[in-house]
């Protein structure tokens, strides 16, 4: 594949070139989802527990950081630490319970509290709204000391979700090289023998689960900004098949396979459904696809034209310390 | 609460609760036997609903609950021998995906055949009407649904249990390869089962149809209470299914009757608690 | 009870529901030496190796390794008190490459602190030495970056030796290293364990005899879940029991 910082230039270059392409309000949810992206690749593509819940940490985010706008006032970095926390907290609490059991049962428990706190989010109208979602939410400027920056604009507020994508991205980097990445890989390919070498898996996956929480708090709180609304679907179950669909259809366990989905997610529910209202068959049929003929996403299908184009053999040795997910399923030979 | 309330609560209670029972069923012997959360139950619900209401009109009550069941089963055949079953040697996540994607397509595709509207039905005219329990008057239908339902999750407990057919399903579960070595048609067994917990969920949406009405989401609201159920009662055990719909049910009836609101989230309340009280689930076994 | 004992067991006893897979099994394993555990498949050996490696809970009996009371210990605990084992199929990380396999492996018992973490995996240049050795060790150093999973079956065994190595152990349970071995890798698997005799006290299951008695300090023999005869190589050959145990009393 590419160098490294190849790249990276090109995110940096698809960052500054995106709004070019689509409406600022779009580039901005490509970032902010692409957030919540990497957090469920993180647990997902490296860690191997796929969470059908999501949405929990980014509606419970979403929802505090509104509500700390709208009654508080509160500053935009006050703000923006506080979702994440919660993030972090709901998932650390939420976590203990779902990673008591893996597999199958896992999914079902993180599905089930995503449903809790939809239907909680839904009955407790005078906190959110509830089926007419939080409205009202007003942007604060970016205060950095005795400079304000105001973010009314939305080329503005993309430029700083932009920025604060960066950052996240850059953190999620560090984390995966780090040897949680390695770590967690290894409780991916096989839990059992990492414990026999020592790790106490379960703790080690509550922590990438808090972590993912944590990531994905922050793009809830992103969210809520967006619209200056919080709507009930962002505590659905709905978002949490979202995130999970732009993180296979990108390609999993692939640091960059996150922000292609999130990138081909919002552009084609965008393009289609101006045209069509039955978006979610697209996307049905989408995924369907995707799980049965393209499992490595769209890093898969650019990696085989590449190879098909340049006629180069494919790497058969990935880079040492690479992430080797489910995605170079592909690439590992016979 | 009077008593004639509470009453009436527990018998909604029982209603719901054998609808999740049976829901959770045929969900446990897809889950056990094929590892997989079927995200499509829900749908398959909805379709069995759908369809009967279709053909009730021009068939009766009993041809429509039997062409639910069929036209349910048989997809539930072309999605396990079509879909599943090409994702059987790659991880399971993949086939939950799967399943999560054929909810969406046959979501919209309930919307676009039949419409974006909600539609009620009726109970067939011969179960119209209440009857005087005594404690509470409660409507006839909803008794028969409740004695249907039961007797229907009877029979399937007694064929896993006691059939050769059951037995062959409960060795596909403990061991997959051992069973297709014995000789046994896993494959088909694999559809088998697909379709037949393909019909019991198309069965619960056709006859409870005329209590619940009917909406194109009608899949996708049910699904999580069914989850709950198979997690709350212990993967892979129907007893534990059977126990945990009627609590679910039971629960959740009571809970809409004293503080409606909290009604739902209870639900997930009792999940909670349940797996931390007891991780492997009421019945279960690991 | 240390001194010159690394690894006891007292007693150790299994139930699965109503098999009894070991019974009462009580061995020593004298630190340093080669100590040799073999029996009729089914004997129940592998069992006790995940009895004293923590995969499962004994129903009865204790483990005692280097004096301390490890009974019960969850497998993750173990490693950090020095006691490591390998698998008799052989159980890596597939997808991962080998470097990281032991890379994984050779980190666990590294205590970085919170702020270690945020360094990357490359920068821990003594964990890298280690890596680098025990692939020189067991032979992988040409590999280190093809995935597991395109190791053949003997670069996987040896990988699964390399991967118990990593953590730096003091006791190695090794589960058949041989196991589906031609005969040429068999002896190479062969001279990575006696190289390893010594420097770190092994407890090994091994089915190809000849290996056994070549290189074992001693001999543990197990029949139906009990230990049936133990003593020196020579002891063991001749032994009446044993023979009846493997041949069903015939010569």
């Amino acid at each position: 594949m590419i160098r490294p910082l190849g790249r990276l230039l090109l995110l940096v270059a698809a960052i500054a070139l995106l709004p070019l392409f689509v409406r600022p309000v779009v580039a901005a949810e490509i970032w902010i989802f692409s957030i919540a992206a990497m957090a469920l690749n993180l647990i997902f593509g490296y860690t191997g527990m796929l969470s059908f819940g999501q949405a929990t940490f980014f509606g419970l985010a979403a929802y505090t950081a509104g509500l700390m706008m709208i009654h508080w006032h509160a500053p935009l970095l006050v703000v923006l630490a506080a979702g994440t926390l919660v993030g972090a907290v709901a998932a650390a609490a939420i976590g203990y319970v779902c990673i008591q059991r893996v597999g199958t049962y896992f999914i079902m428990l993180t599905f089930g509290f995503n449903q809790m706190f939809y239907f909680i989010a839904y009955k407790w109208t005078s906190l959110t709204g509830g089926d007419d979602g939080l409205p009202g939410i007003p942007r604060p400027p970016l205060a950095l000391g005795p400079l304000a920056v105001g973010l009314d604009s939305s080329l503005r507020y993309y430029v700083f979700v932009a920025a604060i994508f960066l950052l996240a991205f850059y953190a999620m980097k560090r984390i995966v090289d780090s040897p949680l990445g390695i770590i967690f890989q290894s409780i991916r390919e096989n839990p059992g023998r990492a414990a026999a070498v020592g790790y106490d898996v379960k703790r080690y996956k509550w922590l990438a689960f808090t972590i993912a929480g944590g990531f994905t708090g922050l793009a809830g709180v992103l969210y809520s900004m967006m619209f200056g609304i919080v709507p009930l679907e962002a505590i659905s179950w709905i978002i949490s098949g979202d995130i999970v669909f732009m993180v296979l259809i990108g390609g999993i366990g692939n640091l960059y396979g996150p922000l292609l989905g999130a990138a081909a997610f919002k552009w084609l529910s965008e393009a289609v459904s101006v045209v069509w209202e039955r978006w979610p068959l697209i996307l049905g049929v989408a995924l369907v696809l995707v799980v049965l003929f393209l499992r490595g996403g769209l890093v898969e299908a650019l990696t085989r034209l590449r190879e098909a184009v340049g006629g180069a053999p494919p790497r058969r040795e990935p880079r040492q310390g690479a992430p080797v997910g489910v995605a170079a399923e592909s690439e590992a030979g016979p | 609460m009077n008593i004639s309330l509470f009453a009436g609560a527990i018998l909604n209670g029982l209603v719901t609760g054998m609808l999740y029972a049976l829901m959770g069923v045929g969900l446990s012997l897809i889950l056990g036997l094929l590892n997989i959360p079927n995200f499509a139950h829900g749908v398959l619900y909805a379709i069995g609903a759908y369809v009967m209401v279709s053909t009730v009109k021009t068939f009766g009550f009993l041809a429509g609950a039997l062409a639910a069941l069929v036209a349910v089963a048989v997809l539930g055949a072309g999605i396990e021998a079509l879909g599943v079953r090409r994702l059987s040697r790659v991880h399971p996540d993949y086939i939950l995906l799967l399943t999560f994607g054929l909810s969406l397509i046959l979501t919209e595709a309930i919307i676009l055949v039949w419409g974006p509207v909600g539609i009620t039905s009726q109970p067939p005219p011969l179960l119209a009407g209440s009857v005087d329990l005594g404690v509470t008057v409660y409507p006839k239908y909803r008794l028969a649904v409740m004695i249907v339902t039961a007797a229907l999750v009877a029979v399937c407990y007694l064929v896993v249990t006691r059939t050769r057919y059951g037995a062959i399903i409960r060795a596909g579960i403990e061991d997959k390869d051992m069973a297709a070595a014995l000789g046994i048609n896993i494959r088909r067994v694999f559809t088998l089962t697909f379709a037949a917990g393909a019909g019991l969920a198309a069965l619960g949406g056709a006859l409870m149809a005329p209590v619940r009405g009917l909406q194109p989401t009608m899949g996708l609201d049910i699904l999580p209470f069914a989850f709950v159920v198979v997690v709350l009662g212990g993967l892979g055990s129907l007893p534990g299914a059977i126990l945990a719909g009627l609590l679910v049910g039971v629960v959740q009836s009571l809970m809409t009757a004293i503080w409606a609101p909290g009604a739902d989230a209870s639900v997930f309340a009792l999940m909670t608690l349940g797996i931390i009280a007891r991780p492997q689930g009421l019945l279960g076994h690991r | 009870m240390t001194g010159d004992v690394l690894l006891r067991t007292e007693r150790l006893t299994c139930d699965f529901g109503a098999v009894r897979a070991v019974n009462g099994v009580s061995l020593s394993v004298a630190r340093g030496k080669l100590h040799s555990l073999i029996g009729p498949n089914g004997s129940g050996k592998t069992t006790l190796f995940n009895l004293i490696a923590g995969e499962i809970r004994p129903s009865e009996g204790r483990v005692y390794f280097d004096g301390d009371d490890v009974t019960g210990f969850p497998s993750h605990r173990l490693p950090h008190r020095g006691l490591a084992r390998c698998f008799q199929r052989t159980n890596v990380f597939p997808k991962l490459t080998v470097h990281d396999n032991v890379w994984g492996a050779a980190f666990s018992r590294r205590r970085p602190g919170a702020l270690g973490f945020l360094r990357r995996a490359s920068e821990f240049s003594d964990v890298e030495a280690d890596v680098e050795r025990i692939l020189g060790e067991v032979g992988l150093a040409h590999k280190r970056s093809a995935p597991a999973e395109t190791l053949s079956h003997g670069q996987q065994r040896a990988l699964e030796v390399g991967v118990t190595l990593a953590s730096s152990p003091r006791l190695l349970l090794l589960d058949e290293p041989t196991q589906g071995l031609a005969p040429e890798a068999t002896q190479q698997m062969t001279r990575l364990v006696q190289r390893l005799v010594g420097r770190y006290t092994i407890l090994l299951i091994e089915h190809k005899m000849r290996i056994v008695m070549s290189i074992s300090d001693r001999i543990s023999v197990m029949a139906f879940g009990e230990l049936i005869a133990e003593g020196t190589p020579d002891q063991v050959r001749d032994n009446p029991d044993v023979q009846r145990a493997y041949l069903g009393g015939r010569r």
